[in-house]
């Protein structure tokens, strides 16, 4: 009489734990020297650009995100289009974007401009998205929609951008990103730093300092920006290639 | 078969439904036992006797990790109240007011107009009117001339001056506050005379205002108008006391503010004094902030200090100018400011404030000339501040207020050349009456003897009394006035030692020994954590059964320790053993210099800890490294440190439910992401789906928000109907229909995914529970009707007299029934035969499939029983907004679970610390702040008619820490959902989960304990961190309770019926 329920008899199992197939690696530069430089160049840029608006920023939120947008997805597009390889590019051997299944090979400029606008549109698809989590963090829900949402904008240009830059669109490989199972390297580290960041941007807000600089969303805007330089960093020099692991 | 009858219950009166119950189940019992004996002559196999020993080991076991949680229980109270002890000042609250016409001694001397206020009601009266100016931290010293050249000194020359110009009109004299130095109790103290604490334990807690005697009290009683201008502490202390139309409160809080208050009390002060206006008002108190708050911004040592010092000069100049004859002006600080002008300690330099009085009539005196001169340090001839309270009583013929333990200064009633003893000796007197009859009135309260107390100062009385019994010759007076003044300050130097000081060396021992405690927790958890993950291996099972059984029949089966718990009682017993052994060593050393109790307690706390540590250190040969090995542990770890480390801070202890929140939001969004790394689609799915729903419901809860003062502007008050009642809006109601709607379903939901929906559940989950659930609803709704007057036709107290029963009947079923239910439930199984003919069986033996549905969760939801039973006793006592938010809580759990068993966390400390944070943050959901006046006293009364011990203090205590209740009675459930029977170890899990989850709490109550002892000068801390700590320290002690009788006693009950029915594993 074997006592076995078959309806949860698997959910015990701890072996289900293991993690998906490790097939993917990490993300490499386009092999030229311009691509390294401006890989290099791209996070003192972001950070000199962040520091010169601050003082806008801090005074007043929502025109100066608003009015930065642009300027930051021209610095994110060039550093896609000049460092990153496409998704399905020919500098991976495998196609696997579904995205550009139908492309003809050496199509790659057209190909590489029409990565790039798709990156940006479902970047804009997920600024919602990313607000909604901020919300559920706590964010004001009644108030300072405007401030959550370009901040989510921010975010989304700086992580799912270049994110869906390189891998298109395949589900595998992004349910390997959102497990934060793949391989790190400078896009993936960039985007768990940018998190990171404005996770613990919402440190200082409570604190009773009265100070401008603590209100909705400056310090979230800022660890983001700190973070996704510093895992950017990380990701593409000390951590390349590592996973990270819960267990 | 046995007949019997089962008497009709009374209807509403639970304990004969209960005992209805218990009958009919009793014989229902016996049935089963005779039906099964008929049926199935058992005979005794090994395998049964094996099942016997298991049993029996188990319930050693139990009864030994029973004892290690009360040992923690024990060690947590001890700690408590060591700290406590040096920390927190307690006083009682006496009611008695003193009346004009009853003074508490017959006067010495009759005077025209004696015992009316026209005349003076206990001493003739000298002036009309006051004016009484508090400058908020003025130092004795920033009043006297001084050689050097440091910002605040010379810079507030005026009173000095005209003490010594005009010695007639004013004296200058240091005026010593009594600790705790923070304004609101300086200004109890300044009006009570009254030693101030931080709990006046009075009958009621919520309000901050004033209930005992005071002197505007009696201000009041006898017509005078009373003006207030500046500090809001006052409005808040005394409401309803002032003249509404001329009196202007301002924030006290905004220290960066120096000018705004300050500048409005001038504005306002000097109109009011004019001939024209002073018919408007006898008493005015205006109060000036902004030399305290320039000595928080800058410290004292700062321009800013000399120009706000410089700015009190002038306006005390022009204050004296526009005064008359018959008004009397007091000008003092309430306090002084340590060296960064900050307050709130024991310091000297916080302590010493300064006094002066003035008056154009010219009536003030000295008994030696040398006195002209204010004294050169605050050290020489310094009046106590509860000496204003006599004094201004007295100059204005008001009566003494009945808690005054001041003595009137001398220099007010000595008479212009200092000599009128007589007069001296009668206003002694009469004080001295006054503290005697307020001692004696106070022993009674207490239930103490007052010839008990040590040092009682009744030889001093008699002397005084002797002293002036002769005639009345100066010298006589002279004595007499000398030996009362002695009563005084020996009356007060007691009082003091009793009421008002801090302990460090007892709050050190305190915070020691909860430090040690919670080192011991975590030892314990990590040595009963499992380590390796169970192999799943039905063969593999059966194998090892067989070889127990073998051995067990020879006789060699030996019974190994499964927890640490005995090793652990062990080491605490010996080490208190050893500790008493050389306690009377110990107790001469030290000089026996405390109580034999706290002695006691103290060598049993530290020998007890120190045999625990001993005993482990010999347990484990190395230590492994103690940080936490997985990312869920350092989550768990991270929670907690950063939690404990807020609360240093007045911002994050405001902001605690905010932090509650991202941190659950944060746990949530973690195990998505974990459980996105599932193999399998449909548990990805679920992983996936249940963090969502857990992060969801949170942030749902989180809009039921009871916001503290502090939290203004930036919060909105949504638990009742309005940010100023305390009655919930009519859309509310519909919170608890909807609870009753929904709730059992969604737990029906958790059941059937296992197919554990079966057995006794739907009995008692979609109709007990149900039931209950309706019942209160039923309650909630009678409840407004009262409250509002739906219903004005109705008899006053019918509605109550209908809700209460309904509320006693929710108790009866959620606690008794459920109890006893609980007790004798089955499992939550069902088993189905279906016999197939197996196509492989012989013919002759046809093959029977058994199923036994819910067998995968037998254990989990059988104990889930016990947690619907606490669910319903806690969704009886909160408000529609609190139900709503405890069973989204239980939705939570839920989810919980779910996640847990998915990701394989279950021997993690991450479930019992993620349940402790929901405690935590659904304590704020219902209702609750860490503040003493957001208990709801009120649900003391609702199954209740009067205050009835000790089921009040019960009720009250569930309504607040419901959450933290409910958090501690789930923790079993992070091991036991989705565990079959016969598994090995769970009570081993069980106390490992059990003391993580309480460890959290014991880290949070040690943090907060620190914070308050270390900041116990800060501004806030009885504002803000004291209540903090008494939250932390009461929710600890809660939840140890918790565990050992409801979580521990629960597994207990559960594993001997799961064993029961499948054996022992």
């Amino acid at each position: 009489m074997p006592l076995i329920d078959p309806v949860t008899m698997s959910a015990i199992n701890p072996a289900s734990q293991s993690a998906p197939a490790k097939t993917s690696s990490p993300i490499e530069l386009l092999p030229n020297d311009l691509a390294r430089i401006i890989s290099q160049v791209h996070p003192v840029l972001l950070l000199s650009a962040y520091y010169l608006r601050f003082p806008s920023f801090v005074a007043d939120p929502i025109p100066t995100l608003l009015s930065s947008l642009l300027p930051l997805a021209i610095i994110q597009a060039a550093y896609a289009a000049l460092c990153l390889p496409a998704t399905g590019s020919n500098a991976k051997a495998v196609k696997r974007g579904k995205l550009n299944g139908a492309k003809k090979i050496g199509d790659a400029p057209s190909a590489n401009a029409f990565t790039l606008l798709f990156s940006f549109v479902l970047s804009l698809l997920s600024t919602p998205v990313l607000a909604g989590l901020q919300i559920l963090f706590g964010a004001p829900i009644t108030t300072h929609l405007p401030h959550t949402l370009l901040s989510s904008a921010h975010l989304a240009l700086l992580t799912v951008f270049p994110l869906v830059y390189v891998h298109g669109s395949d589900g595998k490989k992004w349910r390997e990103i959102a497990s934060l199972h793949s391989p790190i390297d400078e896009v993936f580290g960039g985007a768990v730093g940018c998190f990171l960041g404005a996770w613990l941007g919402a440190v200082p807000i409570p604190l009773d300092w009265d100070r401008e600089w603590q209100k909705w969303p400056v310090t979230i805007v800022t660890g983001a920006y700190a973070g996704y330089v510093l895992g950017k960093m990380v990701g593409s020099w000390l951590l390349k290639g590592r996973r990270i692991e819960f267990d | 078969m046995v007949q019997a009858k089962v008497p009709k219950a009374a209807p509403g009166n639970y304990n004969s439904i209960a005992a209805q119950y218990a009958r009919a189940k009793a014989i229902k019992d016996a049935e089963e036992v005779a039906k099964l004996a008929k049926k199935a002559p058992k005979e005794k196999t090994p395998a049964d006797d094996l099942d016997e020993w298991k049993k029996g080991r188990f319930v050693r076991e139990w009864w030994w990790v029973a004892g290690a949680f009360m040992w923690f229980l024990f060690i947590h109270g001890s700690g408590l109240y060591f700290f406590t002890r040096g920390f927190l000042l307690t006083r009682l609250v006496l009611e008695e007011k003193s009346s004009c016409s009853e003074p508490p001694i017959a006067l010495s001397s009759s005077f025209k107009g004696a015992g009316t206020i026209e005349g003076g009601c206990w001493h003739p009266k000298t002036f009309d009117k006051a004016v009484v100016v508090i400058i908020d931290a003025l130092r004795y010293d920033f009043t006297i001339p001084s050689n050097d050249t440091e910002a605040f000194h010379n810079a507030l020359p005026f009173l000095y001056e005209t003490a010594i110009s005009q010695p007639q009109n004013a004296f200058l004299l240091p005026f010593i506050a009594d600790p705790p130095t923070t304004t609101l109790q300086r200004l109890k103290g300044l009006t009570t005379g009254t030693l101030p604490t931080f709990i006046d334990a009075g009958s009621n807690f919520a309000g901050t205002a004033i209930e005992e005697d005071n002197l505007l009290m009696q201000m009041k009683d006898v017509g005078k108008r009373i003006v207030h201008l500046g500090d809001d502490t006052w409005t808040a202390l005394f409401p309803g006391y002032f003249e509404a139309n001329i009196s202007r409160a301002y924030d006290s809080l905004n220290v960066y503010d120096l000018h705004t208050l300050d500048n409005g009390v001038v504005e306002h002060i000097m109109p009011l004094l004019s001939p024209e206006r002073k018919g408007e008002w006898d008493v005015m108190f205006a109060h000036f902030l902004g030399v305290d708050h320039a000595g928080h911004r800058y410290g004292p040592n700062h321009p800013a200090m000399t120009t706000k010092l410089q700015q009190m000069d002038g306006v005390l100049r022009d204050l004296v100018a526009t005064l008359d004859d018959n008004t009397l002006l007091a000008v003092m600080g309430d306090h002084g400011m340590d060296g960064k002008g900050d307050h709130g300690g024991e310091s000297d330099d916080e302590i010493q404030a300064a006094l002066w009085m003035y008056s154009k009539r010219g009536i003030f005196g000295r008994t030696d000339p040398a006195y002209i001169t204010p004294p050169a340090t605050a050290k020489i001839r310094p009046v106590n501040q509860i000496d204003l309270v006599p004094t201004l009583a007295l100059l204005l013929g008001l009566p003494i207020p009945f808690n005054n333990l001041g003595k009137p200064i001398e220099e007010a009633f000595a008479g212009k050349k200092g000599n009128v003893w007589g007069n001296l000796a009668a206003i002694a007197r009469m004080t001295a009456a006054g503290i005697k009859r307020y001692q004696a009135a106070y022993y009674v309260a207490r239930g103490l003897d007052e010839s008990t107390i040590e040092g009682s100062p009744h030889a001093l009385w008699a002397t005084a009394e002797k002293a002036v019994a002769g005639n009345g010759k100066d010298k006589m007076w002279k004595e007499g006035y000398a030996a009362f003044s002695a009563f005084q300050e020996e009356t007060l130097r007691i009082c003091r030692e009793l009421w008002a000081r801090f302990d460090v060396p007892k709050m050190m021992l305190g915070v020691g020994i909860l430090a040690a405690s919670v080192v011991a927790l975590v030892l314990f958890a990590n040595w009963n954590a499992e380590d390796e993950a169970a192999v799943d291996d039905p063969e593999l099972d059966i194998a090892e059964s067989k070889l127990e059984l073998e051995s067990f029949s020879k006789g060699t089966l030996t019974s190994e320790d499964e927890t640490s718990a005995k090793s652990f009682i062990r080491g605490a017993l010996i080490g208190m053993m050893l500790g008493a052994a050389s306690s009377p060593t110990i107790w001469i050393a030290s000089g026996g210099a405390d109580t034999f109790v706290d002695f006691g307690l103290a060598v049993g706390s530290i020998s007890g800890i120190v045999g625990v540590f001993y005993q482990e250190l010999r347990r484990r040969m190395e230590f492994s490294n103690p940080f936490p090995r997985t990312l869920w542990g350092w989550l768990a770890v991270i929670f907690t440190i950063t939690q404990s480390i807020g609360f240093a801070s007045n911002s994050y202890t405001i902001w605690e439910d905010s932090i509650l929140l991202f941190f659950i939001s944060t746990f949530g969004v973690a195990t998505a992401t974990s459980s996105l790394r599932l193999e399998k689609n449909s548990e990805r799915a679920l992983g996936v789906y249940h963090s969502l729903c857990f992060i969801a419901l949170g942030w749902i809860a989180s809009f039921s928000k009871l916001c503290r003062e502090e939290q203004m502007p930036y919060c909105r008050s949504t638990y009742y109907a309005s940010a100023t009642s305390s009655t919930s809006a009519p859309w509310q109601l519909l919170i608890p229909f909807l609870l009753a709607a929904l709730l059992p379903s969604i737990i029906k939901s958790y059941y059937a995914s296992s197919r554990s929906y079966e057995g006794f559940a739907p009995v008692w989950i979609g109709w007990a529970f149900r039931s209950g659930l309706v019942l209160s609803a039923v309650f909630w709704t009678l409840d407004a009707a009262d409250d509002g007057e739906w219903l004005p036709t109705l008899p006053t107290g019918l509605l109550k007299n209908i809700r209460i029963p309904i509320a006693q009947t929710v108790f009866a079923v959620s606690i008794v029934v459920g109890t006893i239910a609980f007790n004798y439930a089955p499992p939550c199984i069902s088993v189905r035969t279906s016999a197939t003919q197996a196509p492989t069986a012989k013919v002759t033996s046809p093959n029977a499939t058994v199923t036994i549905l819910g067998f995968a969760n037998t254990h989990g939801t059988r104990y889930f029983l016990l947690l619907t039973n606490i669910l319903l006793a806690v969704l009886m006592v909160q408000k529609p907004m609190g139900a709503g938010a405890i069973a989204l809580m239980a939705w939570q759990i839920l989810s919980l679970l779910e996640i847990i068993d998915l990701n394989s966390l279950a021997s993690s400390p991450i479930g019992p610390v993620i349940l402790a944070l929901l405690g935590s943050f659904h304590f704020f959901k219902t209702g609750h702040q860490t503040t003493l006046s957001s208990i709801q006293w009120e649900s003391a009364f609702i199954p209740l008619h009067t205050i009835r011990y000790p089921y009040s203090p019960l009720l009250v205590a569930l309504n607040s820490f419901g959450a933290q209740i409910l958090a501690a009675a789930a923790v079993p459930l992070i091991v036991l959902w989705k565990q079959k029977p016969k598994k090995k170890g769970i009570l081993r899990s069980v106390i490992s989960a059990l003391a993580w989850h309480i460890a959290y709490y014991a880290v949070i109550s040690l943090a907060t304990t620190m914070w308050a002892g270390h900041l116990r000068r800060h501004l806030m801390l009885y504002r803000i961190f004291c209540p903090k700590f008494m939250t932390a320290a009461v929710v600890m002690l809660v939840v140890d309770v918790v565990g050992i009788v409801v979580a521990l006693v629960g597994v207990r009950c559960n594993s001997m019926a799961i064993g029961e029915v499948f054996g022992w594993g």
